[in-house]
């Protein structure tokens, strides 16, 4: 009886697994049919136009007194275009003002307000590169002035370096070359120094004078800011360089690298916002390239209003918040990676869904340097941790201390990269952080616990399948794919199901029971 | 590969994924697991079935309890100290007899009354336990091994682990310690295991490390053709575990007393499948075969029995 009862258990458990994986693919690829087949998605990235989804998220604090916020936003030129603005103003008023020399602004008031308020501007901008021409009054000649100054003693000393330039160029072009020499280049040079505007940031400061001593010298030029449009960014930086036009020849300077693509959002050394009786402002300002494949096909079925498609699709949300889902819906696919690797290789690991997170830690560090960076941090940890084995201490304090340390060396990596001008260091965040420690302590512990080797053997499967899953989750069609196509889920869902009914042996165990092979 | 795994297949192996669904996940509940993960647990269900276990002195919960310790540790034929929720033999402490100053370990090394204080206050703290728990250390009678094993030992407690499955005895084997295992009867930690005839309870080949072996590393004494004393006791306490605790798949781990004869250390919920390469024998057609038979209205004794008929029927006597 108990055996026919604990048989028939078992032939449930199995058909039952087997029909839930079936139902799950069926309707995750049926929608994946549909949508392919009836709504022509594209099925592969294709090309990126140059059109971008840009993004201004305010979000502050009030205490019931007046509001006014102004904040640039993008305009229209003859080499950028703004379209499909929206404004999610909230109960404020809103004005825009296009007559400013600088650009555009929007203009937020309230009056009473109170609590913590968000106000948003989004848009699609078509960007600028470098061969962009100037607007044609940047392209007059201009007659040699001396900029208004400070006191004498500035004017002066700005007279004497100026013209201690304009001996040693030859033209316009020299000249301009020999002032952004000076003040970018050669570093903290005295009379540079002096000069600088000390009501500016310092990066902006620079900018100021070089366009000061460039149009003392009867050569246009202005500072603009802007956003490079380089890569889907959830904080984007807000970008300063100079336009000039020297000997006929349109000309921009950016301090650092020149960028592929930007779009200039206002001229001149305002600040980007102007605020007041706000406080604790938090800024976001975000881009992300748009698929126009994809794009075409959301707003055609969004139109037709009976389609089941329409109520789910990450591309109706806010532009932080799909940049959030397009990681998110990655991360079953690198646990897929996981389970496989696991339950058919045999690889072992530092507990169950480590490896994953340290994969998705790998994309603030991108892999070499994630790989270099972890191997090192957790070497270091685990000698700490030897060392303080001697002392005898309780476990507890014995894993904080270890973390402590970890931070240290993580701080004194960043100085060190920072120094020395590289970037590596400065990219480890919170989260790769949290990860690391937690990889140190389940490693003393199965250090502890069963052996070095064994630690040493479960650290490198760790890695081996973190750098697996980070491959596949950051692969370009896997994000595009599972991003548009969030059905897929219940495809990995049921991939998933069946995995967990596997009975068969796995890869590391024809190894490790390779005696028991008998053949000849 | 693919001719590995058809051969591995053909001679019947078991492997984990297959062990995890079919065995574990069916035949043994979350909540009877629970009870073999507390060693204080086991023991007090297999004493209420008259399953001999070393004698607990007592045991240390609470820093508060160190006052106690002292008096615990005051045995002159020594103590052995574990954790209660401990796995893999790991923070398993053996003192041997009193000695000037402190007690005598099983590696002859002396270990001062700081030392010990400081070993049961990370059990307390749970470096020793299935997920870093706090955890309680346990006091228990040394067992005074049967010099039966001395010629295939180096120091430590040899034991038997007998693999029960609805609770017929299914497949055993002895482990031995060897230098490389520090004393302990682990096999993932160096130590060898051997296959047991499971109707004769002789040994049969070893294995050391993943590889077969048919001698003792360290006493280089073959390992074949030793009889294992109270064998019939021992399948008949390993059935019964079946019953004090429900688990279908069992492994319990057995030693053998000079004087108190056979006495369960530990039930383990999921046992490991190295046993196969020590008897030399891919166990899933027997296995098979046991979850197929038909055990209604048989006692321990009866199951014993079976257990007997079934494994001669899979693997033939041993010349």
């Amino acid at each position: 009886m108990l055996l026919a009862a604990a048989k028939q258990k078992t032939v449930n458990s199995f058909t039952h697994t087997r029909l839930l994986a079936l139902v799950l693919a069926a309707i995750g690829l049926g929608i994946f049919a549909t949508k392919v087949l009836q709504h022509d998605y594209p099925l592969t990235p294709g090309l990126q136009t140059t059109t971008w989804d840009f993004e201004i998220y305010l979000d502050f604090d009030t205490s019931n007194q007046p509001v006014r916020l102004e904040t640039f936003v993008p305009s229209n030129s003859e080499n950028r275009r703004v379209s499909q603005e929206q404004f999610y103003n909230g109960a404020f008023g809103l004005r825009l003002n296009g007559r400013n020399d600088e650009g555009r602004t929007a203009i937020w008031t309230y009056r009473y307000p109170n609590d913590r308020k968000v106000l948003r501007y989004r848009a699609r901008l078509l960007g600028e590169t470098v061969e962009s021409p100037l607007p044609d009054d940047m392209r007059r000649k201009l007659r040699r002035a001396a900029p208004e100054a400070e006191n004498d003693l500035e004017r002066q000393a700005f007279l004497v370096w100026s013209t201690d330039l304009r001996r040693r160029s030859a033209d316009d072009e020299s000249l301009a070359d020999l002032v952004l020499e000076e003040i970018f280049v050669d570093g903290d040079v005295d009379e540079v120094d002096a000069l600088l505007s000390p009501a500016l940031p310092r990066p902006i400061a620079r900018l100021a004078l070089a366009r000061d001593v460039l149009t003392s010298q009867g050569i246009p030029a202005r500072v603009a800011n802007g956003v490079f449009l380089d890569s889907a960014r959830r904080r984007a930086e807000i970008r300063h360089w100079l336009e000039y036009h020297a000997d006929g020849v349109d000309r921009r300077y950016f301090p650092g690298p020149d960028p592929q693509e930007f779009f200039t959002i206002w001229h001149g050394t305002k600040d980007f916002i102007r605020a007041e009786g706000i406080s604790d402002l938090d800024l976001q300002v975000s881009i992300q390239p748009v698929n126009a494949a994809v794009a075409d096909v959301v707003q055609r079925v969004a139109k037709d209003e009976g389609s089941a498609m329409q109520w789910f699709s990450f591309n109706r949300l806010p532009i932080t918040t799909q940049l959030v889902y397009q990681v998110l819906v990655t991360i079953p696919v690198g646990i897929l990676m996981l389970v496989f690797l696991r339950q058919f290789i045999g690889l072992q690991t530092l507990g169950t869904f480590m490896p994953v997170l340290i994969g998705i830690a790998f994309r603030e560090t991108a892999l070499v340097n994630g790989v270099i960076l972890f191997t090192a941090l957790i070497a270091l940890g685990l000698a700490v941790r030897f060392y303080l084995e001697k002392l005898k201490l309780l476990l507890v304090p014995r894993l904080a201390t270890v973390v402590v340390f970890i931070v240290i060396c993580m701080a004194v990596i960043a100085q060190i990269m920072n120094n020395s001008g590289q970037r590596i260091g400065l990219s480890i965040s919170l989260f790769p952080m949290v990860i690391l420690t937690m990889t140190i302590e389940r490693m003393s512990i199965a250090w502890e616990e069963y052996s070095a080797t064994e630690a040493i053997k479960q650290g490198i499967g760790s890695l081996m399948v973190a750098a697996a899953s980070y491959l596949v989750m950051t692969n370009t069609h896997v994000e595009y794919l599972m991003f548009n196509f969030p059905e897929l889920l219940l495809v990995i869902m049921a991939i998933c199901l069946l995995m967990g009914k596997y009975t068969g042996l796995r890869l590391s165990e024809l190894i490790r029971f390779r005696e028991l092979d008998t053949r000849k | 590969m693919i001719g590995r795994y058809r051969a591995l297949r053909k001679a019947g192996l078991l492997g984990i994924n297959e062990r995890n669904v079919r065995l574990v996940n069916e035949l043994n509940p979350r909540r009877l697991i629970r009870l073999v993960d507390d060693k204080r647990e086991t023991k007090r269900l297999a004493n209420a079935a008259n399953i001999p276990t070393p004698e607990l002195y007592g045991v240390i919960a609470n820093p508060f309890h160190m006052r106690h310790l002292e008096s615990y540790l005051d045995k002159p034929d020594g103590v052995v100290i574990k954790p209660a929720n401990g796995s893999q033999g790991n923070g398993i402490q053996v003192l041997m007899e009193p000695m000037r100053g402190g007690w005598r370990r099983s590696n002859g090394q002396r270990a001062l009354l700081e030392d010990i204080r400081f070993h049961v206050n990370n059990i307390l703290s749970g470096m020793y336990s299935l997920s870093g728990q706090p955890d309680v250390a346990m006091f228990e009678y040394r067992v005074k091994f049967d010099e039966i094993f001395n010629p295939i030992s180096f120091g430590g407690v040899p034991d038997i682990r007998i693999i029960v499955v609805r609770g017929i005895p299914a497949v055993a084997m002895v482990r031995l310690p060897t230098a490389e295992s520090d004393g302990k009867a682990n096999l993932h930690k160096g130590g060898v295991g051997v296959g047991l005839d499971l109707v004769t309870g002789k040994t049969l080949s070893g294995m050391q490390n993943g590889k077969t072996t048919d001698i003792h590393p360290d006493t280089a004494n073959p390992l074949r053709n030793f009889s294992v004393p109270h064998w019939d006791t021992m399948l008949e306490m390993a059935s019964k575990a079946y019953d004090v605790t429900g688990l279908g798949y069992l492994g319990a781990d057995i030693v053998l007393d000079k004087t108190k004869g056979p006495l369960l250390l530990e039930l383990n919920a999921r046992p490991g499948l190295a046993i196969q390469i020590a008897n030399r024998i891919g166990i899933r057609p027997l296995l098979k075969a046991t979850l197929e038979a038909d055990t209604e209205g048989l006692d321990a004794l009866g199951r014993v029995e079976l257990a007997r008929k079934l494994y001669r029927s899979h693997v033939p006597e041993p010349i």
